[in-house]
């Protein structure tokens, strides 16, 4: 007899009676452990209840000190609308993330199913791709500020959502590949001896089986693409193409005291995020974990 | 797979991969080289050669050479106080359930958080005058503080404010490799008269610990990228205490115009990490190979 087995006799063994007081046990401490995080979960969200805080503050009510408003003042948020274009760059933000998940997807199904399936020669473009990530996003940006200027897309929503949707192929494959490898080889070799091609297959038996991991993929790679900063600081140096990460560092460094309007960008900017991240949890959480158990 | 099906994969699959590689990596990578050995304006590229006169230019910059190693000091104090607090939080959330639930989600919202709304709101929170932190500390009786004012207190403000983002995610990798550790190994333990912390000590951390490595090379890789709560938070500052090598390479090459001097700054700088990575990457390496 294993180890193994010895203990799960002597769990089995062990008399009915005395579950009820270790039932009991374990649900105190379950709660306690609930408290402790909920704790912690809400000593986390200090920065941003203080800036929802800021956000309906006025000037004099901030420079006083003190966590909550005096009173609320929501003239905030009609003046930022008033100072800066606000839709414009959300606009700009949610086209430059969207355009890059539908390029980014193009490139990374079909890369990380050959990846999980082609045996070595998957293995081989699976290491090229992760090295490729391994590289500090500043090496392409000189290179790309000539190719896309080269290509007129300088400061346009296009070019930004092309160098978006590349930067993000690597980390698409990385989950998407956990995905495909957990889909049953029998499927798709009983479909190709019913005379589907790899491309047939691909399409009609794997892409309908991986859907939640494409989904989750989709998730990620928009959020990674709202939230750069870097290329979208490099690439798009006048409002055209500019997003909210940008408009927002518009606001720092000249001494701004305009501690309001940030705290309304950065609201408007993090709002639909944590909606999305909150509405697809289950995607989101069992898409960055599938990255992680490989 | 067999052999025989995986060799039925079209290479026309990897097409779309193989074109990312050449317009995102080796493009950029004979580029930026070409670029370190020629002189170039931001108007006109590939003027002229001139050797390694922009590697010199590079490493007698003040700001670039202190870069590398601030960059190096960030990317390993942030994985690891980071793998520290994402591994206790992890294993609080395990031993609460065996679904992250809600409380898990909401433990990950900063991880989503677009980076410089997190510079901008710790920004206010520790502004000296109107900051919350200081408006705490005034309601105590207490003198107030300005952690931005110092280096040392900048680039620790930074450490900071980046795990405040980041451990969320090394949280969530390791409370996914801690459900797949099994309870039988757990139990028998316990039978053995092991208590908690000597079970976590000798069943849970070892098990899980390649997952650990990952996750800690992972982090690495993403420390040496910062760059956005820097320009935003401290601009490199006080001085060129938070300065690290991204900073100093975009804000040479698209605010100083030293195209030259950028490139070559950047070939450094990736030697540099492909250097600390393989370094990780190695000990990672054991694992696999003993565990096929």
């Amino acid at each position: 007899m294993t180890t193994l087995e010895a203990v799960r006799e002597e769990t089995a063994a062990e008399p009915v009676t005395k579950r009820p007081p270790r039932r009991s046990a374990r649900s105190h401490r379950r709660t306690g452990l609930t408290a402790l995080l909920s704790v912690i979960a809400l000593l986390m969200a200090v920065p941003l209840l203080y800036v929802a805080s800021l956000s309906v503050r006025s000037r004099d009510d901030v420079l006083n000190g003190g966590l909550l408003p005096s009173h609320l003042f929501w003239r905030n948020w009609p003046d930022t609308f008033r100072a800066v274009e606000v839709g414009h760059y959300i606009v700009n933000s949610w086209t430059v993330a969207a355009g890059s998940v539908v390029l980014t997807l193009l490139i990374a199904v079909p890369g990380a199913y050959f990846t999980a399936r082609a045996g070595r020669r998957g293995g081989r473009l699976a290491t090229l791709v992760l090295s490729s990530y391994c590289a500090p996003p500043v090496v392409a940006v000189l290179p790309l500020f000539y190719l896309l200027r080269n290509l007129e897309l300088n400061n346009t929503v296009t070019g930004l959502a092309l160098v978006d949707g590349l930067a993000n192929v690597p980390v698409a494959i990385w989950l998407l590949d956990g995905f495909v490898r957990k889909v049953p080889k029998e499927i798709e070799e009983a479909a190709w001896l019913d005379g589907l091609g790899p491309w047939a297959s691909l399409r009609r038996v794997v892409l309908p089986l991986i859907a939640p991991g494409v989904a989750a993929a989709a998730l990620i790679c928009f959020f990674l693409s709202y939230n750069e900063f870097l290329f979208a600081l490099s690439f798009a140096q006048d409002s055209s193409a500019q997003t909210l990460p940008v408009l927002l560092s518009l606001f720092q460094g000249d001494k701004n005291v305009e501690f309001g309007q940030q705290a309304v960008v950065s609201l408007i900017g993090i709002a639909p995020v944590y909606v999305l991240a909150v509405a697809a949890q289950r995607r989101l959480v069992a898409g960055l974990s599938s990255g992680a158990l490989k | 797979m067999t052999a025989r099906s995986a060799a039925r994969v079209p290479g026309a699959l990897a097409a779309p991969a193989v074109v990312f590689l050449a317009v995102f990596a080796a493009y950029p990578l004979v580029y930026v080289i070409g670029l370190a050995l020629t002189d170039s304006t931001l108007a006109r590229p590939l003027q002229r050669w001139t050797g390694f006169d922009n590697f010199r230019t590079a490493l007698e910059s003040q700001s670039f050479t202190g870069s590398l190693w601030r960059s190096a000091l960030f990317a390993v104090l942030a994985a690891a106080v980071q793998l520290v607090l994402g591994t206790a939080l992890a294993l609080l959330l395990r031993a609460r359930a065996a679904r992250p639930g809600l409380l898990g989600t909401l433990l990950l919202l900063p991880l989503v958080t677009p980076p410089v709304m997190v510079g901008v709101a710790w920004k206010l929170l520790l502004a000296p005058v109107g900051g919350a932190l200081n408006g705490v500390l005034h309601a105590l009786g207490l003198p107030g503080v300005n952690p931005l004012g110092s280096g040392t207190g900048a680039f620790t403000t930074l450490i900071v404010i980046d795990s405040w983002q980041w451990t969320p995610f090394v949280m969530l990798l390791v409370y996914a490799a801690l459900l797949g550790v099994p309870d039988e190994l757990r139990e028998a333990a316990a039978l053995d008269g092991a208590d908690r912390s000597r079970t976590l000590r000798s069943i849970v951390l070892p098990y899980i610990e390649p997952t650990l490595l990952s996750v800690l090379l992972l982090k690495l890789v993403i420390g040496f990228k910062v760059f956005d709560i820097v320009y935003v938070v401290t601009a490199g500052g006080p001085g060129f205490s938070t300065t690290t090598s991204t900073y100093d390479i975009q804000r040479t090459a698209l605010q100083e115009f030293d195209v030259g001097g950028a490139a070559a700054a950047t070939v450094l700088f990736s030697l540099l990490i492909g250097l600390v990575t393989s370094l990780v990457a190695i000990r990672r390496k054991r694992y696999e190979e003993v565990a096929v």
